[in-house]
C-alpha cells in the first residue's frame, strides 16, 4: 500500500519538497515517482499537487487542498488522552509536543500542536491514538473555492 | 504480512563500516518473539566462544519489542543485549524511554553491532539511510548535553538518542547507556561494552508505520486497560504506607497480595509517586537491604528514612514522565531549587542504594547524585553497593583514609558519597578501583573485604531482599544474568496471577504463615520458573514490570500479542517460548564458560550468618535446594544446571 503518481505528473517538485521522509524522486519539470517501499501514506503529496496527479493508497484520486492552513490538523481532548505520547512519536514532521505548566500544581503534560505551520494533515496522530483522543479538524476548504 | 515485527536487524560493522540488512524468517519469531528472544537466538549464534566482551567479536545489539507501535500500551521499553563484561556471561539491560518505537521506524526489529570502530563514532539512521558520523564532537560530553547536541545536529527534535556518557568512554563495568535525559539500560555493564566499540549514540529518525493483524482489537484491549489504570481515589499522605509496612512486619502470616487488593493499591501508588512511594514502605516490610545488607530497618526506621518519603521526591516534579505508550507514567521531571535545574525523578532503586544501603538521610544529595550518574551514563544500584561497600572497607581500616584519597567515606555523610562518586565517574584515585563494581575491587583489595561485596555472579544486588522474599535471592543466583530483581520472586508470582491464566500453575493461599515462604518446595520451583518464562514473553514483546506487576486486566499480555500477530495461541504455548528463550541464555552462557553451580550470591545476603536484629532478624535461605528444584523446573541437570542438547532439540533449537 502506498500512494502513486500518474502521468498527468509535470514535475513542479512539491510533493517532493513537502514528503516527509523524501520518497519522492524526480528532476524538475519531469516525472516524478513514489519509492512505495518508504512510503507511509501520510497523504501530503496528494493534498498539495496542483496537477490532480496524485493516487492514495486505494488508488483513489487525491484533492487538492491549496493553502496548508486549511490542511486538516489535529484537535486533542485532553479529558480522553491518557499522556502516553504514542501521537507525538508518531508524527512524521515532529510538530506535537508535550505541554505542561511548571508553574502550577498540575503535574500531568499533554501533547500539543505547537508548531501547527509543519502539519501536513496526516491525521496518523488519530489514526494511532489508542483511545481516540485525537479528531481532525478540517481547514476551511470552502474558501478555496 | 503485518504481525508486528518489522522481518528485519541492521547489521553494523564498525570495523570495516560496512552496514547491512538481514531478513528474519517468520519461524525464528513463531519460535522467540522479537525484542530479547530474538536477541538470544541471534547472539547464541553470533558470538563466538571465549569472546571477550570488551573485544571486536562481541555484539552490542539495540532490540525493540514485538508489541512495540502496535497500538497496545506498557510496551514501550527496548533492551541492550551482549556478552557481559562485568558477568562474562549473557548481558542485557531495560530501559523505558522513547527508543524502542525509533528502532522499528528505521524499519528494523533490531539493530546490532560489532567490530570496533577505529575513532569515536554514532550511528545515524534518518530517511531510509543509515550511516557512522564522527562523534569527535560530542565524545567526552555526558548523555544530555550529547543528546542535545546529537538531535540537532542530526536536524531537529524528531530524532530519538541512546548514547554512552563519560562512564561508558571510560569502560567502566557500571557503565550503562541513556535515552530521553536520564532513562537507562543500566545493567550487566553493557555501557562500557558500547564505550570499548567506540560507540558513542544511536540517532534515529524513522517515520516507518508499525503494522499488525487486528489493530481493532489491540485498540479494544488498550481502552480496557487504559481504563483499569485510570481509576483513581484519594491517596492518604505516605507515613500512612509506611505503617502500613509496619504492620504487615509485625504479623506472622502474610496476607496474599489478591487479599490485599494490591493490584490497584500498586496502581495507585505508582500514579501518585511513581516507585518513590516504595521508598518507606519497603523498608519497614523488610525488604530494603540497609547498610550494606547488614543493617535493618532498625538502622534506618521510620524518622531516618521520613527525610526520603515519596513526597520528597514528587513535590518538586514539574510533569510526569511517561515511557512511550504508557498511560501510566510513574517517572517525573523535577526542578529542585538548589544545585539543579531539571532532572529525572530518582527511582525508588537509587533512593536506597544512595540512601538507606548507605545510611545517608539527604535527600537532596540524592537528586545530585541521580542527576550525576544519569549523566555519567552509569548504573546507580551498582554504584550505590560500591560506594557501601567502600564504606565499610573504610569502617574496618581495610582501606585507610589516604588510601581513599583523603575522603571521609562513612555511613550517612553524604558530601563523602558524592565525592567518591564523581572520582568513579572520572576514574579518579579510589574511583579507578571501585569504578568496575564491588567484585573486582574487592578481589583486588583482598584482606576478606570479599565477604561484604555484595553481589551474584558479579552484578550488584539490587533494593531487594532475599532474606524478607526468598524468590528474590533464587533469582539472583539462577537468571542467566545473575544479580536481577526485575524477574522474579514470590511476590511477583502472585502479582503475575499467571494461575488465572495456566491452569497447572500453583495458586498461593490467601493467607500463609511467613516461615513457609522459606521451606523449598517443588511448588515454588514451578512458580519461579513461570516467572522466568513469563518476563521473557513480556521482554519478547517490549513489555513494562511495572505493568505486568498491575495485574492481567491492566497487561493482557497474551491477547495483545495474539491480536498484533494473528496467532491463536494459549498462555501455555508463550510461556514455552519464555522457557526456550531462558534455555537459549543459559546454554550461552555455558557456551562462553561459566557454570551454572559456580554462580555465587555473597553469604551475607543469603542470611549466612543471619542478621541478629530488625525484620529479617534470623532468616537464613536454602539456596542450593531452591536453585536445584528450579533447574529440574526447566528440565536441565539438576547437578550442574546446564541444558542438554536433547532439551535444546525438544525445544526446537539445534546447536
Amino acid at each position: 500500500m502506498a500512494y502513486s503518481i500518474t502521468d498527468k505528473c509535470i514535475g513542479c517538485s512539491l510533493c517532493k519538497k513537502v514528503c516527509p521522509v523524501d520518497c519522492i524522486q524526480g528532476e524538475r519539470n519531469k516525472y516524478h515517482k513514489v519509492d512505495e517501499a518508504r512510503c507511509i501514506d501520510c497523504g501530503a503529496c496528494g493534498k498539495i499537487c496542483p496537477q490532480a496527479s496524485v493516487l492514495d493508497q486505494d488508488k483513489r484520486l487525491c484533492t487538492r487542498i491549496r493553502f496548508r492552513k486549511n490542511w486538516p490538523k489535529p484537535q486533542i481532548h485532553v479529558d480522553k488522552c491518557m499522556s502516553c505520547k504514542i501521537c507525538i512519536d508518531i508524527c512524521p514532521v515532529a510538530c506535537l509536543a508535550l505541554a505542561y505548566t511548571p508553574e502550577t500544581s498540575d503535574t500531568q503534560g499533554y501533547p500539543v500542536l505547537d508548531v501547527p505551520q509543519n502539519c501536513i494533515g496526516c491525521e496518523l496522530c488519530a489514526v494511532d491514538c489508542p483511545v481516540d483522543a485525537i479528531t481532525m479538524q478540517a481547514g476551511d476548504v470552502q474558501a478555496e473555492s | 504480512m503485518s504481525k508486528g515485527y518489522m522481518g528485519k536487524v541492521l547489521w553494523v560493522d564498525l570495523g570495516s563500516g560496512r552496514i547491512r540488512e538481514e531478513k528474519i524468517p517468520e519461524r525464528v519469531y513463531a519460535q522467540f518473539l522479537s525484542g530479547m528472544g530474538l536477541a538470544a537466538y541471534l547472539l547464541y549464534r553470533r558470538i563466538p566462544a571465549g569472546a571477550d566482551p570488551l573485544g571486536p567479536e562481541n555484539i552490542l545489539g539495540f532490540v525493540s519489542g514485538l508489541l512495540t507501535g502496535t497500538g497496545s500500551l506498557f510496551t514501550g521499553r527496548w533492551m541492550v543485549v551482549g556478552k557481559s563484561p562485568l558477568t562474562g556471561g549473557w548481558g542485557d539491560a531495560n530501559c523505558g524511554g522513547n527508543l524502542s518505537p525509533a528502532i522499528k521506524h528505521c524499519g528494523y526489529d533490531a539493530i546490532l553491532f560489532k567490530g570496533i570502530a577505529h575513532k569515536p563514532v554514532y550511528l545515524l539512521i534518518d530517511k531510509g539511510r543509515a550511516v557512522l558520523k564522527d562523534a569527535s564532537k560530542v565524545w567526552g560530553l555526558d548523555t544530555v548535553v550529547a543528546e542535545e547536541k546529537l538531535k540537532e545536529l542530526a536536524g531537529g527534535r524528531r530524532f530519538r538518542v541512546a548514547c554512552i556518557g563519560p562512564a561508558g568512554e571510560k569502560q567502566s563495568l557500571l557503565a550503562g547507556i541513556a535515552n530521553d535525559g536520564g532513562r537507562m539500560a543500566a545493567r550487566s555493564g553493557l555501557g562500557a561494552v558500547m564505550g570499548a566499540k567506540k560507540l558513542k549514540a544511536l540517532v534515529l529518525g524513522g517515520a516507518q508505520r508499525i503494522k499488525c493483524h487486528d489493530v481493532k482489537t489491540v485498540k479494544a484491549l488498550s481502552q480496557a486497560c487504559n481504563e483499569a489504570v485510570q481509576f483513581m481515589l484519594p491517596f492518604p499522605p505516605s507515613p500512612i504506607l509506611a505503617y502500613f509496612g509496619t504492620l504487615l512486619r509485625a504479623l506472622p502470616a502474610q496476607p496474599n497480595t489478591d487479599l490485599m487488593l494490591f493490584h490497584t493499591v500498586f496502581n495507585l501508588m505508582l500514579k501518585k509517586w511513581g516507585t518513590a512511594s516504595l521508598n518507606q514502605f519497603l523498608i519497614e516490610l523488610g525488604d530494603s537491604p540497609i547498610k550494606n545488607w547488614k543493617g535493618s530497618n532498625e538502622d534506618f526506621g521510620p524518622d531516618k528514612s521520613a527525610s526520603l518519603r515519596p513526597e520528597a521526591f514528587s513535590d518538586c516534579m514539574i510533569v510526569k514522565y511517561h515511557c512511550y505508550s504508557c498511560p501510566l507514567g510513574c517517572g517525573g521531571i523535577c526542578r529542585q531549587a538548589g544545585q539543579l535545574n531539571e532532572s529525572h525523578k530518582p527511582e525508588y532503586e537509587t533512593v536506597l542504594a544512595l540512601g538507606g544501603l548507605c545510611l545517608n538521610e539527604d535527600p537532596e544529595s540524592i537528586f545530585i547524585l541521580n542527576d550525576m550518574l544519569n549523566r555519567a551514563g552509569m548504573d546507580t544500584i551498582s554504584v550505590g553497593g560500591t560506594v557501601a561497600f567502600a564504606i565499610e572497607c573504610c569502617e574496618q581500616g581495610i582501606l585507610t583514609p589516604r588510601d581513599v584519597d583523603g575522603l571521609d567515606l562513612a555511613w550517612g555523610n553524604s558530601r563523602a558519597i558524592i565525592a567518591l562518586v564523581e572520582k568513579m565517574i572520572q576514574r579518579e584515585g579510589i574511583g579507578d578501583l571501585l569504578a568496575d563494581g564491588v567484585k573486582v575491587a574487592s578481589q583486588k583489595i583482598g584482606k576478606g573485604s570479599e565477604a561484604f561485596a555484595i553481589h551474584a555472579g558479579g552484578q550488584e544486588l539490587a533494593m531487594h531482599d532475599g532474606r524478607f522474599d526468598p524468590g528474590f535471592a533464587l533469582h539472583n543466583c539462577v537468571e542467566p544474568t545473575p544479580g536481577r530483581h526485575t524477574i522474579g520472586s514470590q511476590l511477583y508470582y502472585e502479582l503475575f496471577q499467571l494461575w488465572e491464566q495456566v491452569e497447572k500453575l500453583p495458586a498461593p493461599d490467601l493467607l500463609y504463615l511467613k516461615r513457609s515462604k522459606y521451606q523449598p518446595d517443588k511448588e515454588k520451583a514451578t512458580a519461579a520458573a513461570a516467572c522466568s518464562q513469563f518476563v521473557n514473553v513480556m521482554n519478547g514483546a517490549g513489555g513494562c514490570l511495572y505493568a505486568a506487576l498491575l495485574g492481567p486486566k491492566r497487561f493482557p499480555l497474551f491477547q495483545w500479542l495474539n491480536a498484533a500477530t494473528g496467532w491463536d495461541h494459549a498462555p501455555e504455548d508463550y510461556l514455552q517460548m519464555g522457557a526456550r528463550i531462558q534455555t537459549i541464555r543459559q546454554a550461552f552462557n555455558v557456551k562462553h564458560g561459566i557454570e551454572p553451580k559456580s554462580v555465587k550470591m555473597t553469604n551475607r545476603a543469603l542470611g549466612r550468618p543471619p542478621l541478629t536484629a530488625g525484620a529479617n532478624k534470623g532468616r537464613t535461605i536454602n539456596i542450593e535446594r531452591m536453585i536445584r528444584d528450579y533447574w529440574e523446573a526447566f528440565g536441565w541437570d539438576a547437578e550442574t544446571g546446564e541444558p542438554s542438547p536433547e532439551v535444546l532439540n525438544q525445544l526446537g533449537f539445534k546447536i
